[in-house]
């Protein structure tokens, strides 16, 4: 799809000629980076006075530095006249890793880690929302601690702002957006803007109620801050082992189960209008992965008693919505405990979500391509529609979620066979490889044991990066980033050997 | 005027009519089995027995049935029930051989080896419950003869063979070869079906007596050649050794090996096509050449990864490419000449396990007697993937996926995408399940993956040199020998061949609740 950029907003920018879009695309990107930067830095070194101040003077002059330099940039950038697609995905896949980038020299520098691969793995885990982190900081570290669960927060925000704002609108997934006004609904995302604007409500209601119910369940406010952005942004990265009450534990559940809960539906609760909501196919599916999910667990470990239940619900809801918070392995685990983690990770959360994986929509949407295609078996000339939540999905749509799966898939192979050829077994290489394609976590042994991702050598760790950050950006924008640049290149190349050869006839 | 079982008398059944007439096929196989077992002194009563109770079975459905409708939904129902049928009826054998009736064992571990066993022949993939508590080489020539047989039948298709004598199926034989053939739909050979038909079978036969004469030259006996000239043009990988081709650790019955699975997981119509011309085109065809270039990039980075580890260079490439093969083409033999002998693919390192996982995925070429989801459903897939991402940067271009010249319709890509997807739930669906009746990870997703695509020994606890008894607990192994028979017949006639039976039994209720209609 080409947007032509408005009058107001040509006028507005500047006298000059409209940039090419891509060189728009490419600059937001940059000063979007500088700007998640700033934020994250400044806010970081704010907090940092709240403990010893050690590394508030670094955290402010890198917030403060990154924050002109994204300010100066906005200001040069002016839109061009017609906005691309594939440049908008691609600025978005831009600026992930070089956010990614950013944030693992300010871990340099603040000393958090003196290695390289240790501050990237960290800061791609944080911002992937992906549960394996690299970095243990000591507990009076405040400015380091909100940091990393701060950098989770603004993983889930850019996750929910790239699937719900920004993927519908470019060309991914339209029929994924609720924008009918059908019978006066008020829908969540009927521009981008309003988009935008609802879930920031969403998300930072959800967090400020999820931070309350940790610290009425006994946390410290500072360290309840901290676990409920891990948990509303699916993150999953804390520091210790803050689950170690029963009732801490439960309202981790709960949180986690909001936080895997489609914005949409979120909003239409926030709204006043949960009427109706239980006719969501995908709401149902979702309650009911995690309830069987659960009742399979407790099955499959011996598990019995209040204790029981509230691990299995856990470590279930941990895995369900890709959040990832670790637990120890309680009781035996029989050989399909792990097969069943593995495959709710995979299923992931609702479409909408701040979760990872593929999500239980794009499922749905499979599984009614594979039934069409039963019936096309019997029945070659009919013509079948799919529908999905009520409408009537487009062939253009189907075709996206079927190719989803094959690169997903693709890309999950393709980890997992780097990581085993760089040292792992085949048993962790296939868990790291799912869980980082789904950006979830922890990586565990068939025992149930959690493995330490830092204990692992550094080309492995790695080789997991692309991967986190391919599924947090749910593979399109990543790989039309990718073919885009590919196709530059490849254009580059046959233009230089055109003007070699016509040179050469000239001569 | 009708005389008793006339034509007209007869039930009509495609169903019956074609399961009757594999029934026949198949007591064929057991009776030469049989001769060969009376000469050895080896359970040639018990496959006596066997053949006369199929043929009996056999051609009492014949006779008592006729072709009838053929329809999409009869079609699956016939190929699918064809299938069914033959795999059980294959069990006989085995079962008044007393050839699983080990010491210890219950009746109904027997008789589920049995079904197991059978499954794993016709449907040429090759696992097996013969093992260290009971094995191969105690038992006779004649289980031997027919334990093979039964994969070289199942390789080129049982319904093929049926096709081929049966002309009242006239035109409708297409769709019975189509369902039962694998790849993306089947090629005329010749202007009549039944032409068709016979001509595979006859490239089949004469690629086989090829392959038995190289085996023979490589250095194998006069039945051993023959026996693996069997599995091996079914791309079956049964052997009459406990340690399959690392018996003979010869170089030469390797490389006939490693020539011949290529050719048979190549597409059987550029052989028929090089053979009228007279000239090898294989090379041109788009399909065979990424065939090779997977065969060829596994066998490198298995190669080096091996050197890597520790093994000699040259034992490393003769290693990593015979396993490359055997796997990448779905035959599933060993070169392993013992547990944890170089060519015990579970003793290796992971990447190179999971280059192979990632073989057992895809077999072949289509038209071939490979298994797996074949080399052109992964070009496809990747021709889709690719147009889809080019379709952002060119929204209002119009991209076809094409191979090579031929641009594909969109019908065919939505097929091949929605036997991805269907593959895919049933990988995982299988996994969960096989994991659950108590297998491990690896070894429950390779033993699904590589029953979907008949491949044979796989991964974890059911590697090369072990058997599926060690791998998988009696329920798992009859849920992968069900996935071994979906994966035959490439998904949908399994899934489907119910229909037929629903519809006839539905219009049958109604009928009697409504009898003026």
């Amino acid at each position: 799809m080409i947007f032509t950029a408005p009058a107001s907003q040509r006028s507005a920018a500047g006298t000059g000629p409209p940039r090419a879009s891509w060189t728009s695309a490419g600059a937001q990107a940059v000063a979007a980076a500088l700007g998640g930067l700033s934020l994250l830095a400044i806010s970081s070194g704010l907090v940092d006075l709240l403990g010893a101040g050690d590394d508030t003077t670094v955290f402010l002059l890198t917030g403060t530095l990154s924050g002109l330099a994204a300010a100066w940039l906005l200001v040069l950038i002016r839109p061009p006249g017609r906005v691309r697609d594939s440049h908008v995905l691609s600025g978005v896949a831009v600026a992930l890793p070089l956010l990614v980038g950013l944030l693992a020299g300010l871990h340099l520098l603040v000393g958090s880690t003196t290695s390289v691969v240790d501050a990237l793995a960290e800061a791609t885990a944080g911002l992937t929302t992906t549960a394996l982190g690299a970095i243990e900081p000591a507990g009076s570290d405040h400015g380091l601690r909100f940091l990393r669960a701060a950098t989770q927060w603004a993983g889930g925000l850019g996750a929910l702002f790239v699937g719900v704002a920004i993927l519908p609108f470019f060309g991914a997934g339209r029929e994924f957006a609720d924008r009918s006004r059908i019978r006066g609904r008020r829908p969540m995302t009927p521009t981008q803007r309003i988009a935008l604007r609802n879930i920031l409500i969403v998300y930072g209601t959800a967090s400020v109620a999820t931070w309350l119910a940790y610290g009425v369940a006994g946390l410290s406010i500072f360290d309840a801050l901290l676990v409920a952005m891990a948990t509303v942004s699916t993150g999953g990265i804390v520091d210790g082992d803050p689950f170690a009450r029963p009732a801490v534990q439960w309202v981790a559940v709960g949180g986690m189960v909001v936080a895997g809960t489609s914005l949409v539906v979120l909003w239409r609760l926030t709204v006043g209008r949960a009427r109706g909501l239980w006719r969501s196919a995908e709401l149902r599916v979702y309650l009911g992965l995690l309830v069987i999910g659960t009742a399979l667990f407790l099955l499959w470990t011996d598990g019995a008693g209040p204790d029981g239940v509230r691990h299995a619900a856990f470590t279930t809801t941990a895995a369900v919505t890709t959040t990832g918070f670790p637990s120890a392995p309680a009781g035996t685990w029989s050989a399909a405990v792990p097969v069943l983690l593995l495959g709710l990770v995979s299923i992931g959360p609702m479409t909408g979500s701040a979760g990872g994986g593929f999500q239980i929509l794009r499922h749905r949407a499979l599984l009614q391509v594979a039934l069409r295609e039963m019936v096309r078996q019997i029945h070659p000339r009919a013509v079948l529609r799919v529908r999905l939540g009520g409408w009537v999905a487009a062939e253009d749509t189907l075709a996206r979620v079927v190719v989803t799966q094959f690169l997903s898939v693709s890309v999950l192979f393709v980890t997992a066979l780097a990581v085993a050829v760089l040292g792992l077994d085949v048993v962790p290489a296939l868990g790291a490889a799912v869980h980082a394609v789904s950006t979830a976590g922890p990586v565990r042994a068939l025992d149930g044991t959690v493995l330490d991702p830092s204990a692992w050598p550094a080309p492995t760790r790695l080789a997991l990066l692309p991967a986190m950050v391919i599924g947090r950006l749910s593979i399109y924008p990543a790989l039309v980033a990718l073919s885009a640049g590919v196709a530059v290149c490849r254009n580059r190349i046959r233009l230089a050997r055109r003007i070699r050869s016509y040179r050469g006839r000239t001569l | 005027m009708t005389t008793p079982f006339s034509l007209e008398d007869r039930w009509a059944s495609t169903t019956g009519h074609v399961t009757g007439l594999a029934l026949l096929f198949m007591s064929v196989g057991m009776f030469v089995s049989a001769i060969v077992g009376l000469v050895a002194g080896s359970a040639g009563l018990a496959l006596l027995g066997a053949a006369a109770i199929t043929a009996f079975l056999g051609i009492g459905l014949w006779w008592t049935t006729r072709t009838g409708a053929l329809d999409h939904a009869t079609v699956f129902t016939a190929v699918g029930g064809t299938w069914v049928v033959a795999s059980m009826v294959g069990a006989i054998p085995y079962l008044l051989a007393g050839t699983f009736a080990v010491a210890g064992r219950p009746w109904a571990v027997v008789v589920a080896d049995a079904l197991f066993e059978s499954i794993s022949g016709y449907t040429a993939t090759g696992a097996t419950v013969f093992g260290g508590h009971n094995q191969i080489a105690d038992q006779g020539a004649g289980i031997l003869l027919y334990r093979q047989l039964t994969q070289w039948a199942g390789g080129m298709g049982i319904v093929v063979l049926v096709v081929t004598v049966l002309p009242s199926l006239r035109a409708s034989g297409l769709g019975l070869i189509d369902a039962e053939a694998p790849g993306m739909g089947v090629d005329r050979l010749a202007p009549r079906v039944r032409d068709t038909a016979i001509r595979f079978w006859r490239l089949y036969l004469g690629l086989t007596v090829i392959i038995a004469v190289g085996f023979l030259v490589a250095g194998m006996g006069p039945f051993d050649a023959v026996a693996h000239a069997l599995t091996t043009a079914s791309t079956g990988g049964f052997s009459t050794r406990d340690a399959s081709i690392g018996y003979w650790d010869s170089v030469a019955v390797e490389s006939v090996l490693i020539v011949a699975l290529i050719v048979a997981a190549a597409s059987f119509t550029l052989h028929s096509h090089s053979w009228s011309r007279k000239r090898i085109i294989h090379f041109g065809d788009h399909e065979f050449r990424g065939f090779l270039s997977v065969l060829g990039i596994c066998t490198l980075v298995v190669s080096t990864l091996l050197a890597l580890d520790g093994m000699a260079p040259a034992r490393a490439l003769r290693i990593g490419l015979f396993n490359v093969v055997t796997l990448g083409t779905s035959g599933g033999f060993g070169n392993a000449t013992g547990a944890g002998s170089d060519g015990d693919w579970v003793r290796w390192a992971a990447g190179s396990q999971m280059v192979l996982l990632f073989l057992l995925v895809f077999g072949g070429c289509t038209g071939s007697t490979a298994g797996g989801v074949k080399i052109m459903r992964l070009r496809v897939g990747i021709a889709h993937a690719a147009r889809t991402l080019h379709g952002f940067r060119r929204p209002r271009a119009l991209l076809p996926v094409r191979q090579g010249t031929a641009t594909l319709p969109d019908s065919l890509v939505e097929r091949v995408a929605g036997f991805m997807v269907v593959y895919g739930m049933l990988v995982v669906g299988g996994t969960v399940l096989v994991a659950a009746l108590g297998t491990d990870l690896v070894t429950a997703v390779s033993g699904v993956i590589g029953s979907l695509g008949n491949m044979g020994p796989v991964l974890g606890d059911a590697g090369p040199t072990a058997s599926f008894v060690d791998g998988f607990p009696t329920p798992a192994r009859l849920v992968l020998a069900l996935l071994m028979l979906v994966g035959r017949l490439e998904i949908f006639p399994m899934l489907l061949m119910l229909v037929a039976p629903y519809r006839l039994f539905r219009g049958a209720a109604r009928q009697t609740r409504h009898p003026g209609h």
